[in-house]
């Protein structure tokens, strides 16, 4: 080796350069396969870009603006209640929808109470629960009168004029139980039975509404709820709009196909249902001139409870029961 | 020693023992990514890729091959490389050839 290298200075500055010119021509070759195989791919081109869209993408150094030269907005982010359709900054909107749709783990609470002492308490005033104090914990601000409103003309009367009712009729125990396993067995939700179809479109309109098979409530999120799919929420909008006549009709004959009579009888509740709550709405618009807290208080009854359930059911059967015997009489 | 005859034949024999070397030794590849990371850094890439893109467009993207690319741009890689970064190299490589003549 030292005899190869040792040779005259001239001769190993040739060397040098031939071995930098080796490595020259290694690379150049790296980038030529590179290159061609950028050609024939069609990449090559990619990174070409002429004097005009540089210019109107060049990005901007101001103070004061972003890079695409745009002032930056200072404004907030702004969520909608999907159960109340009200506009809220985004770090009230949790609050607010702990509130709004009793969720949470006190307000859960809060929204069950509040459901039950609603249709409890216009009925029967002999209410043992204090709800009196509850109602200034979730005072007025955190519902809009928009909502107000509407739900007084809904909601509240339908109930307020049933349990009415419920106080002077004889509750039919037997047929009250019935209709109870009924909803049992087809997993039909109280809830849902208990709105009217402006309701039904109303809590539709706004929220995802399928209806979860373990805790028999409706999802209240919105309609791009990733937890359900369009499918779910079609077939939902179907049984609870579309279907309703039908649904209430396999119900009957599922359950109570043995009783004849009271297939008959639940035939001619939709009727008087229908009727009783229009008359209700009417009857209320005229006496919503002084509302108690406890009315403007109370939110959509997408969780209703067992127990208002029930009455609401009693009651259905005694008007039904009326209402037929109505139709008997105009039959005969 | 003294007198070459067939010298011809003595440089190749030569580069062929000294690339041996390098390579056995590993430091033909470091030499490689040296010059690499330096002439990316001069500046020297982009001037061959923006030279190879006239090539390309004179020859149609369609058409060209890798020997055309080439034979274009070897001659232009050699001429490019700046001053600096060759004397570096050579320095480089002097050093490991004095190493590898001690041994």
């Amino acid at each position: 080796m030292t005899s190869l290298v040792g040779s005259s200075l001239e001769n190993d500055a040739e060397l040098q350069e031939a071995v930098f010119f080796e490595l020259i021509d290694d690379l150049t070759l790296g980038l030529c396969f590179e290159f061609h195989r950028s050609c024939k791919t069609g990449s090559f081109f990619h990174d070409d870009v002429d004097e005009e869209t540089m210019k109107q993408y060049e990005i901007v150094e101001k103070t004061g603006l972003d890079v695409f030269g745009q002032v930056p907005l200072k404004k907030p982010v702004e969520c909608i209640c999907p159960n109340c359709n009200r506009t809220l900054t985004a770090s009230r909107f949790a609050p607010h929808l702990e509130k709004c749709m009793g969720m949470g783990r006190n307000s859960s609470r809060i929204a069950n109470r509040r459901l039950i002492a609603n249709s409890g308490k216009v009925d029967s005033e002999n209410d043992d629960e204090n709800e009196e104090t509850d109602w200034p914990l979730n005072d007025k601000k955190n519902y809009p009168s928009k909502k107000l409103k509407k739900e007084k003309m809904v909601n509240s009367p339908r109930r307020a004029t049933k349990s009415g009712k419920n106080k002077n009729g004889d509750t039919n125990s037997v047929h009250s139980e019935s209709s109870v396993v009924s909803y049992k067995s087809t997993g039909y939700l109280p809830g849902h039975e208990a709105l009217s179809m402006e309701e039904r479109k109303q809590l539709l309109m706004s929220t995802c509404g399928v209806i979860s098979e373990h805790t028999k409530k409706m999802c209240t999120r919105s309609h791009r709820c990733p937890q359900h799919s369009d499918e779910q929420r079609r077939s939902v909008r179907a049984y609870l709009l579309g279907g309703y006549h039908d649904a209430v009709r396999v119900r009957t004959d599922g359950n109570l196909g043995d009783n004849d009579d009271i297939h008959v009888d639940i035939d001619g509740y939709e009727d008087s249902e229908n009727a009783n709550s229009f008359r209700d709405v009417l009857h209320w618009e005229g006496s919503s001139a002084n509302p108690s807290p406890a009315d403007s208080n109370s939110t959509a009854s997408t969780s209703s409870t067992a127990k208002r359930y029930k009455k609401s059911k009693q009651q259905r059967h005694k008007k039904s029961k009326t209402s037929t015997l109505v139709q008997y009489d105009n039959e005969i | 020693m003294a007198d070459y005859p067939d010298r011809k034949v003595r440089d190749a024999q030569m580069r062929a023992t000294i690339n041996q070397k390098l390579v056995e030794t590993g430091e033909k590849e470091r030499l490689k990514e040296l010059l690499r990371t330096k002439l990316i850094e001069c500046g020297w890439r982009d001037q061959l890729k923006a030279y190879c893109k006239e090539v390309v467009r004179q020859k149609g993207l369609e058409h060209i091959t890798v020997d055309d690319l080439v034979a274009e741009i070897t001659p232009k890689g050699r001429a490019l490389v700046p001053d600096s970064v060759k004397k570096e190299l050579l320095q480089r490589i002097r050093t490991f050839l004095a190493q590898q003549s001690n041994i």
